[in-house]
């Protein structure tokens, strides 16, 4: 068994067994997970921010923070695991873009990230199977590469699967 | 019906906190009043050796990458910025109150740390987009300490806060300050308010920590530095920097348009920022 911790802006997969790709507090920011039934690799990106074009060097330095770099970032990881490197029959599963009790547009970066991933995911032919996002709960979450199942946790509200 | 919190034995347990030292204390008045000058902050550092100690070790720590060892103040506070100080200050006076893991929210041990910290880092950034002239670091102090209230509310909280989390889903209570309100008849913004109070806080500090929820409740001269602090903190639980079960359940007070201009790409720019100096400075005050 070997864990993978994905702090904010990274992204990476695994395929070996017993691996496990886990990132936490999510709060606004989202999991991108993509799974490959075919070679059983798993991987996942911890996305910030919707846009890259807000700050280049950052941008640069750490492309995983951003939805529209972190996400093709993603899908040559799982292409050098042996994944179609176009993303085709990948699963995928988003978590987390939660926003604090408002309506005010200014603060819902959560919703903004959900949406630029989804956009980006269009571009490659792909959609979410499943995705537990929104509301106004922090995630943790992990994908274990022996069952392929994506386990969430929350203080508070313990741990469910997506 | 009874409250589950015995609010004369919070009374007491704020009663026996060891007090801020002078140093930390004049530290904290000084920067306080936005006049001061980085020379005031360098001659109350000299003089508390402990406090030089740790503010050397943090200059000198492989974060800041610096190739010749710093062995004065004057130029360890010029790499730092008064901050970096205030932070080390406060964490030597508080003790394990920041470190101890807070049961009532479910968070780890360190996380009201993280938090604060990230909260004082946010709340700078927030104050860099002021419509009027803004003391940035008084912004950072009152992020640093604006939750203290939890380290002690927290142990007597801990029974009610799944009740809290219920009461939040039925929509019996509008956010988690009004469910500590209503199950403990009190909540750890009065907390941090009386633990101000006894530390002998600058008003500026105690008001943040009484109203950083509501800041529109602060008089009209505190408002510019609540609503900071209110918006700091906020940042910090949506970059999933908060204090355990009760992230993200609060209430964003929109009054805050009236000190700053902020705009989606503005807020991006904090999130980022604050990100990017928090990872830094958590790193040079751990390896203390």
């Amino acid at each position: 068994m070997s864990q993978s911790i994905l702090g904010i802006g990274d992204y990476g997969a695994v395929k070996h067994p017993g691996g496990e790709v886990k990132t936490f507090a999510l709060g606004s920011c989202v999991a991108a997970i993509l799974l490959d039934p075919r070679t059983k690799a798993v991987g996942m990106v911890h996305v910030a921010l919707p846009d890259s074009s807000i700050n280049e060097a950052k941008a640069r330095q750490r492309p995983g923070y951003f939805a529209d770099l972190g996400l093709p970032l993603l899908i040559q990881e799982m292409a050098r695991l042996g994944s179609p490197g176009n993303g085709r029959g990948l699963v995928v599963k988003l978590v987390g873009g939660a926003s604090i009790m408002d309506h005010n547009d200014t603060f819902n970066i959560g919703k903004r990230n959900v949406l630029a991933l989804k956009k980006y995911l269009w571009a490659y032919g792909l959609g979410p199977l499943a995705e537990d996002v929104g509301g106004n709960h922090s995630r943790t979450v992990s994908v274990f590469v022996d069952t392929g199942k994506v386990i969430v946790n929350c203080p508070g509200r313990g741990q469910w699967e997506v | 019906m009874s409250k589950v919190v015995d609010r004369e034995a919070v009374r007491q347990a704020i009663e026996k906190l060891p007090l801020f030292s002078s140093a930390a204390l004049q530290l904290l008045q000084v920067i306080s009043d936005p006049d001061h000058e980085l020379e005031d902050v360098v001659k109350i550092v000299k003089f508390d050796s402990a406090l030089t100690m740790r503010v050397l070790k943090a200059v000198n720590s492989p974060v800041y990458g610096l190739v010749k060892e710093v062995t004065s103040i004057d130029r360890a506070l010029s790499y730092l910025g008064e901050r970096m100080v205030v932070s080390i200050a406060v964490q030597e006076n508080t003790g394990p109150l920041f470190s101890k893991p807070l049961d009532g929210y479910q968070s780890e041990p360190g996380g009201l740390w993280r938090h604060d910290l990230f909260t004082a880092i946010a709340s700078r950034e927030v104050a860099r987009y002021a419509k009027g002239n803004f003391d940035l670091d008084l912004a950072f102090t009152g992020g640093l300490l604006h939750d203290i209230g939890k380290s002690i509310f927290a142990t007597f909280w801990k029974d009610a806060s799944l009740e809290a989390l219920g009461q939040i889903e039925q929509g019996i209570v509008s956010d988690y300050l009004m469910a500590e309100q209503d199950l403990a008849g009190l909540d750890h913004t009065e907390v941090g308010y009386e633990m101000a109070r006894h530390w002998q806080l600058p008003e500026s500090l105690q008001a943040v920590i009484l109203h950083h929820h509501h800041p529109a409740e602060a008089i009209e001269c505190m408002q510019p530095l609540v609503y900071a602090v209110h918006v700091g903190d906020i940042v910090s639980m949506m970059a999933g920097c908060d204090t355990g079960s009760d992230g993200l359940k609060y209430q964003l007070d929109p009054g805050y348009q009236e000190f700053f201009n902020l705009s989606p790409n503005a807020l991006a720019e904090i999130v980022l920022n604050s990100e990017e100096e928090f990872s830094k400075a958590e790193a040079s005050l751990v390896s203390q």
